[in-house]
């Protein structure tokens, strides 16, 4: 690593990155011909060439967001992003033949350790497609699919096609058009009736390359009566230039079933890190969004899930650290369209070092949704004088029989605790640290445990060199 | 003085008026500057002097910027009783006036807003100077036709205490964009808005409350109870600069729904800089406890009788924290008989 290179990484843990070893890499910047030469070079079907090119034009026309911190996005310059990069020429099927420094940087993350017999499975991103997907043999056995979305498009376009854009169109927002137009990579997942997915099954994502957008298009479909908890976790090198990371996930709970979507984002501070989440939930299903956010310049992801099947609920636990320069705009949104619908949301925030963490979200209750119930609790924790924590509820409500509760409050590190734990032989830093992770127990409990384990890790090595 | 014909029209993407457009609490059509007549403010207890309006600043709000266009004279109350009762009669198609008080030693002013104007615009105004406390309270009982345009901007100086309670029963379209600067340390304010929600009413609220200095205080009590095809709108914004350690604010809106086809809508944001602080706000929204209407109904109360009850309750509620008697006597006296003639005919 340069000098250069090691002064914009500092001290960030999972700040390294491979030399770039890609194969085919456009120009910077978007025009209809990228988009129908990204659509081309992957030999897709003619409607999916006709999605992107819609898309593409609706980005071009569409204005940017007026929901979240819009002011930052100006620093975005989308001339300035690569929007295809290959970094291997196939999906390889074997670990094996994964090439070396790819596989480096997979060791450096843990993926191996990761896959472990308790872990359905690893479909590991690496800048814009899949180069590793392997799936336990039981759960193909069981029917369930589990691709990259690039080699779900090829084996089952009829699927694809049918849920594809059905929960995000591409004209739900600029950051949707452009993920639509230029999407690669990602993950596709179809369990079928009444089948439960024991294991968590997992992806990561990395930005490798520098001013490399990242577009995966994430797609999972459980079918009537069925369970699925995927889980996706990033961490990204450090570079001096701007990185976005645009995606769009979609999620369908059919009747009765249930689906868990766990992240844990840990993009490194010069990250655009703008998400469309969405998850539908039919009649007596779940959606649940377990989100934390760490890293990035700015972060805009509201999780959302639209009630439409009566008896249908809605679960989001979410956690957000902005450390120096980070404004973490994250939130929830949930929309009560059909009866007897429910939902919790839980929000905590921790703002560090002049960080900003915002709390926006959404609770939108129908005139036919009758006998809803709702509860907002957002919590936000301050640790120095120079930090900001905001909070923007909206709450719409359209039905007299829905009944709904908001609470938000904001405080510092309480005296008597740090008071306590020092007298017992911590110091002021391992004292903090020990409130930090109590702080975000709700949502690391939640967790598979490496991952639990690696979120302590990372909030450990946040708060080092926070107190004095 | 920014020209209204000049100044840009907001559009629905901005906050404040998402809910109730410019365009439809302009009293004509939005590219116009209509003329505008003024208010009759009346008080047998206070002296009322009209001077020629001095510049106010009005940001770049549309709202202020029109009302700063239409209004000429600038109606300054001094009030020096401990309560002060004043009567505003809005008669005509459209009229304003812009309110000032300055407040220098305890006192409470109550404001009684009548009339059938098709059109009203208020501008309130005050300083509470460093040690003065005013309690301030407003009674909306315009006819069900009008339109309101409510501006208020309040500055709090250093140990001041200033409390604001707003009772809205009438008028068809409201739009309220009351403003507060805690601009002294060990300021306090509290707020207090009970909303009536009858008929096809559009009641919209917005509160700021801005803590600029350390040590100060705020707590902000927002109930609505909408009936019919009413629409209440709360939004809040509570800002604590960094400066302001120390600072203990909340904020509560309150939705009760009715009536199937009533709608609430409550967006209470905060904006907190500083860490030493106690910041909380909470919102909440439901129908009528079915348990209380059954005890209330198996005591032979009938079922009008028993919702106007627990409405009155819900309502009152709101200014039982009113620290000036006069002005929560008012504020709790103009409800029951309201309700009394609303709900029960």
């Amino acid at each position: 690593m340069t000098q250069d290179a090691q002064e914009a990484v500092g001290d960030y843990r999972y700040g390294f990155h491979d030399p770039e070893s890609s194969t085919i890499r456009f120009d910077k910047g978007l025009s209809e011909q990228v988009v129908r030469d990204i659509s081309e070079l992957k030999n897709e079907p003619e409607w999916m060439t006709e999605i992107r090119v819609k898309a593409y034009n609706h980005f071009v026309e569409r204005e940017m967001p007026t929901w979240g911190n819009c002011d930052s996005l100006e620093g975005i310059n989308f001339e300035n992003i690569t929007y295809f990069l290959r970094s291997s020429d196939k999906t390889e099927k074997d670990w094996d033949d994964v090439p070396e420094d790819i596989k480096r940087t997979f060791d450096r993350l843990g993926i191996p350790d990761a896959e472990q017999k308790w872990l359905g499975g690893v479909t590991a991103q690496y800048e814009s497609e899949a180069v590793y997907h392997s799936i336990r043999e039981d759960l193909e056995e069981q029917g369930v699919i589990f691709l990259d979305m690039d080699t779900g498009l090829k084996e089952y376009p009829e699927l694809v096609k049918k849920y594809f854009g059905t929960v995000i169109p591409h004209s739900d927002n600029k950051f949707s058009a452009l993920n639509t137009a230029v999407w690669s990579g990602g993950s596709f997942i179809y369990v079928p009736k009444g089948i439960h997915v024991e294991m968590p099954v997992q992806a990561y994502f990395r930005i490798n390359a520098k001013n490399m957008g990242q577009f995966e298009r994430t797609l999972i479909i459980a079918d009537e009566g069925s369970s699925l908890h995927y889980v996706e976790g990033c961490t990204a090198p450090t570079y001096s230039t701007d990185s976005l990371h645009s995606a769009v996930v979609e999620l369908i709970a059919m009747e009765g079933a249930k689906i868990r979507y766990s992240t844990v984002q840990n993009w490194s501070a010069n990250v655009y890190n703008l998400v469309t989440k969405r998850g539908v939930a039919h009649k007596n299903a779940t959606v649940e969004w377990v989100d934390g956010n760490i890293g990035s310049k700015l972060t805009m992801k509201y999780p959302s899930v639209l009630l439409k099947g009566e008896g249908a609920h809605a679960e989001i636990i979410s956690v957000a650290y902005a450390g120096t320069g980070q404004h973490q705009d994250a939130g929830a949104k949930v929309h009560h369209l059909a009866p007897n619908t429910t939902s919790n949301i839980l929000s905590k925030s921790i703002s560090k070092g002049g960080g900003r963490s915002s709390y926006r979200g959404m609770l939108q209750v129908t005139p036919k949704a009758n006998g809803c119930r709702s509860k907002v609790v957002c919590d936000a924790l301050m640790l120095d004088e120079e930090s900001r924590s905001d909070t923007y509820p909206t709450m719409e409500i359209g039905n007299s029989t829905a009944d709904l509760e908001h609470e938000a409050s904001v405080s510092k590190v309480s005296g008597d605790q740090l008071f306590y734990l020092m007298s017992r032989g911590h110091s002021e830093e391992e004292a903090m640290g020990l409130i930090v992770n109590g702080f975000f127990e709700p949502f690391t409990r939640e967790l598979p445990m490496e991952y639990a384990v690696e979120l302590n890790r990372l909030l450990e090595l946040e708060m080092e060199g926070s107190i004095g | 003085m920014t020209s209204y014909l000049d100044a840009s029209l907001p559009t629905r993407s901005e906050h404040l008026w998402r809910y109730t457009p410019w365009s439809r609490v302009h009293p004509t059509k939005v590219d116009e500057l209509p003329a505008v007549g003024e208010l009759v403010i009346e008080s047998d207890d206070v002296e009322i002097k009209a001077i020629s309006k001095k510049g106010i600043e009005h940001g770049q709000d549309i709202a202020r910027i029109f009302l700063d266009n239409v209004i000429g004279n600038t109606h300054v109350l001094t009030p020096e009783n401990k309560i002060n009762h004043v009567h505003v009669k809005a008669g005509g198609h459209a009229v304003a006036a812009h309110i000032h008080i300055e407040s220098k030693q305890p006192s409470s002013v109550v404001f009684h807003l009548t009339g059938e104007a098709e059109w009203v615009g208020l501008w309130l105004t005050g300083s509470i100077h460093p040690n003065s406390q005013l309690s301030v309270g407003l009674i909306n009982e315009l006819s069900s036709e009008s339109v309101l345009v409510r501006t208020d901007n309040w500055r709090i100086e250093r140990d001041g205490e200033f409390e604001l309670a707003t009772l809205s029963l009438g008028g068809q379209r409201i739009k309220s964009d009351i403003r507060t600067i805690l601009s002294g340390s060990n300021s306090t304010h509290n707020q207090f808005i009970a909303v009536h929600g009858h008929g096809t009413r559009h009641d919209d609220h917005h509160i700021e409350i801005h803590h600029k200095q350390p040590h100060t205080n705020s707590k902000l009590t927002v109930n609505a109870a909408c009936d019919d095809r009413s629409h209440s709108v709360g939004t809040g914004a509570l800002t604590i600069d960094d400066d302001a350690q120390h600072t203990d604010a909340g904020q509560i809106f309150r939705n009760l729904l009715l009536s199937e086809s009533a709608r609430a809508e409550a967006i209470p944001e905060l904006e907190v800089m500083a860490n030493e602080v106690a910041a909380a706000h909470g919102a909440a929204s439901a129908p009528i406890d079915a348990m209380q209407m059954h005890y209330l109904m198996s005591r032979g109360l009938s079922k009008e009788e028993a919702t106007s009850m627990l409405v009155e309750g819900f309502l009152v509620d709101s200014f039982v924290e009113v620290r000036s008697d006069s002005v929560r006597e008012a504020m709790q006296t103009r409800l029951t008989v309201h309700l009394e003639c609303q709900l029960i005919g």
